[in-house]
């Protein structure tokens, strides 16, 4: 009998090599802010580069899901709630997005609680309203809003636009989608499922975060809603 | 934000990244003039010796020598940045390491790669904001006034909203090492009413292992790591919460845990191998103070117990040439006689196992000559024991009955550790002499302490204060008399005025005391009377 050959730990490669590919992204982002502050908006490249810089963002969010999901899989994940003034969290995230939501025309309106305080992994938290920000730009017609306040479930963030809303079945298959993949329906399911597992780990009294997906908010439109407890 | 005057250190193993964070920072308004990079560790620190910078962006990851967290631990160590230094450390993923560690080595954020211009910025208004806000608080820790600090922290916390988490985090800190348990407790009591928030419940647990409630530390530890698997600094106190409760095999199961959550911490893995060790796990143990003492090798927070630990599990394991070889190295890393007469100390009985009696005894000689001086180094109470056993065992009987009755004369109401010297005593076949001699020095111990404060009860000050100070010179590792000169001192000087050689005596005894017993509510008060006596 011959010996089984050795079986690599992929895990180890998947950690490491999304470091370095991280690195990479860093850099051509770095280089597209760049090019991108010093070019003229009316010119055709700048679409293009601004798309460009979506589809970066895109990679390296799905890269930051992967590496949290293996993380938290393997209990190595360092969860760490802090204090957050949901105005400086707002700011900060948004400003990953508002240039892309400016370059497309889309109008964006966010009514978030003045002093508003609350307890939660920034990181993760941020992962979730970017996915669900990304998605919203896919499909919203004209408009995109996010609501920050605080509701007898605790902390609420709604991101609501005015698009044609979630597709039955999605709304139906909401709480399976979050469970796992779904090769079939073309979706990697992969946003979904780390926005549940994050808002998850969040838990206070017996009591833990989530997400759900309705349709209609103040324009009829879909609404992505985050809960934490 | 004005970013225009504002001095930046960059340090990134990548040129590519050198440039990326360059220009940002050029873009946000930064003088390039006054933007520094540094490619490694040792740069840095270079670097940083040179110039106060006012933020630091620096990456965790440099590829060989010091990483990113170890320089901020040397720059905090060595107090190459000050307090209003914003340190953004820059990671490709969340680690424990950088998140979840020690709080006084701790970055002001970090920030997950790709960095843009307007996260760094945002960040960087963020912390300076926050700087500002608690900069009294600060300089009232820095010049050892806790109970000052815990007043500035309830007068921020009734304006400050924003940070109130923050201040609430920090009063708790501060109650806790300045020995204010019990203001701890209801503090940490009515948050966790209204809200589960992991540092108040480690508090509470700390509170409790403060008051002897073992059980319950343990408890509330065990749910809050079940509930907080990677909160490294709960491991640290359940691990300790099981040695004290001896169970050596739950301390060890835990630290394994914290070690694999932070693979860099030079401590962890000490403690693990310590633990070990006294689980007569030898291999294990010498694994992990090989580790300990290889990740040492860049950092500002290398322990000289991982050295004297490997050196042990070598001995353990019948290789008493490489535990002298240990040895030698420990001694060109460290310097400091507490250090010198350790490895002293557990070479004497690397020697002793291997059958070396005669190279054994010269050690001990030598051992107590040393200790016995005046000045001699101070070492805790468990390795004194350790190095009284070793005369004991080489037959330095007198040296070791010596050095076991001045111990008792420093911690005469310690049980725990008196029935320990018993022990000793009881190896070199001295019970009953021994328990003779521990219960006359317990005495000479409470009635020279007992004296000053007698003589200061009839209002013989002058009397008092003598006595006190010639306990002190007889005592001179005894907090409680430490203490006491320290009360008495400033009791005559608001009679009799203040005098500038007194306080500073009052002061280095204090000191002292600190060293030797951190958490003592005494402590934290006298220095504040001292400091609002003497400024």
């Amino acid at each position: 009998m011959t010996p089984a050959e050795p079986s690599p730990d992929l895990s180890v490669f998947l950690a490491s090599s999304v470091h370095d590919m991280k690195n990479s992204i860093a850099i051509l982002i770095g280089s597209m802010e760049k090019i991108l502050a010093g070019s003229d908006p009316g010119r055709p490249e700048f679409g293009e580069m601004t798309h460009m810089m979506y589809e970066t963002k895109r990679i390296n969010g799905n890269l930051i899901q992967l590496l949290a999901l293996y993380k938290l899989g393997n209990h190595l994940y360092p969860f760490s709630p802090e204090d957050w003034l949901l105005d400086d969290f707002v700011a900060e995230t948004l400003s990953q997005h508002l240039p892309l939501l400016r370059f497309r025309g889309i109008a964006f309106e966010a009514a978030v609680e003045a002093d508003l305080v609350w307890p939660f992994d920034g990181d993760l938290v941020g992962g979730i309203l970017g996915h669900a920000l990304n998605n919203t730009i896919h499909y919203t017609r004209s408009k995109v809003r996010l609501v920050v306040r605080e509701s007898a479930e605790g902390l609420e963030i709604r991101v609501e636009d005015d698009g044609a809303g979630y597709p039955p079945k999605m709304l139906a298959d909401g709480a399976a989608a979050m469970k796992g993949v779904d090769f079939q329906g073309g979706s990697t399911g992969l946003g979904l499922y780390f926005s549940a597992m994050a808002a998850r780990l969040h838990r206070n009294k017996g009591r833990h975060g989530a997400i759900r997906l309705e349709n209609g908010g103040a324009w009829g439109g879909g609404c992505f809603v985050l809960t934490l407890p | 934000m004005e970013f225009s005057n504002k001095t930046f250190l960059v340090i990134d193993d990548f040129q590519g990244m050198r440039t990326v964070l360059r220009d940002i920072l050029r873009s946000m308004g930064v003088n390039p003039k006054l933007i520094a990079t540094a490619a490694n560790g040792n740069e840095a620190i270079t670097l940083l010796a040179q110039t106060r910078f006012d933020g630091v962006l620096c990456d965790f990851n440099l590829g060989h020598g010091k990483n990113g967290q170890q320089i901020l631990e040397e720059a905090k160590y060595r107090n190459l940045v000050g307090p209003s230094c914003a340190w953004v450390m820059i990671t490709a993923e969340k680690t424990a390491d950088v998140v979840m560690g020690a709080a006084e080595y701790q970055p002001d954020a970090y920030l997950l790669k790709p960095i843009t211009e307007s996260t760094l910025r945002l960040r960087l208004e963020k912390i300076w904001a926050k700087k500002s806000a608690f900069i009294d608080i600060d300089q009232a820790v820095m010049s050892h006034d806790l109970l000052q600090a815990i007043r500035l922290c309830d007068e921020r916390l009734a304006v400050d909203k924003a940070n109130a988490g923050e201040l609430l985090r920090l009063k708790c800190h501060l109650l806790l090492v300045s020995g204010e348990h019990e203001q701890a407790r209801a503090l940490c009591q009515a948050l966790l009413a209204k809200r589960d928030i992991p540092w108040a419940q480690l508090a509470l647990a700390r509170v409790h292992i403060a008051a002897g409630e073992l059980e319950e530390a343990r408890q509330m530890l065990e749910n809050l790591v079940a509930d907080n698997r990677s909160y490294l600094e709960a491991h640290d106190w359940l691990a300790n919460v099981h040695n004290a409760q001896g169970d050596l095999h739950k301390a060890e199961e835990v630290l394994e845990m914290a070690a694999r959550l932070s693979p860099h911490s030079v401590i962890r893995q000490k403690n693990l191998g310590e633990v070990s060790l006294q689980l007569g796990k030898v291999d294990k143990a010498e694994r992990a103070f090989r580790k300990s003492v290889a990740l040492g090798e860049h950092s500002i927070l290398k322990t000289p117990d991982a050295y004297l630990g490997l050196a042990r599990a070598c001995s353990a394991q019948d290789n008493p040439k490489e535990a002298l070889q240990v040895l030698g190295s420990l001694s060109k890393q460290f310097e400091g006689d507490d250090v010198k007469v350790k490895a002293m100390a557990t070479e004497g009985m690397v020697h002793h196992r291997a059958g070396d009696t005669e190279a054994a005894r010269r050690i001990a000689i030598q051992l107590g000559d040393t200790l016995g001086q005046h000045n001699g180094p101070q070492v805790e109470s468990a390795a004194i024991v350790e190095m009284a056993e070793l005369m004991m065992v080489t037959g330095e009987k007198e040296r070791a009955a010596a050095l076991l009755q001045s111990e008792v004369r420093n911690n005469p109401d310690d049980r725990i550790l008196l029935e320990r010297i018993q022990t000793v005593f009881d190896t070199g076949a001295m019970s009953e002499e021994g328990s003779a001699l521990v219960e006359a020095s317990r005495k000479e111990a409470v009635q020279l302490m007992n004296q000053g404060v007698l003589l200061a009860r009839d209002e013989q000050y002058e009397e008092a204060l003598a006595a006190m100070r010639d306990a002190c010179e007889r005592l001179p590792g005894n907090v409680r008399v430490l203490f006491n000169f320290a009360h008495l001192g400033m009791v005559v000087m608001r009679k009799t005025g203040v005098e500038p050689g007194l306080v500073e005596e009052i002061r280095q005894h204090l000191q002292t005391a600190h060293r030797i017993a951190p958490v003592e509510k005494r402590y934290a008060q006298l220095m504040s009377q001292l400091k609002a006596l003497a400024g």
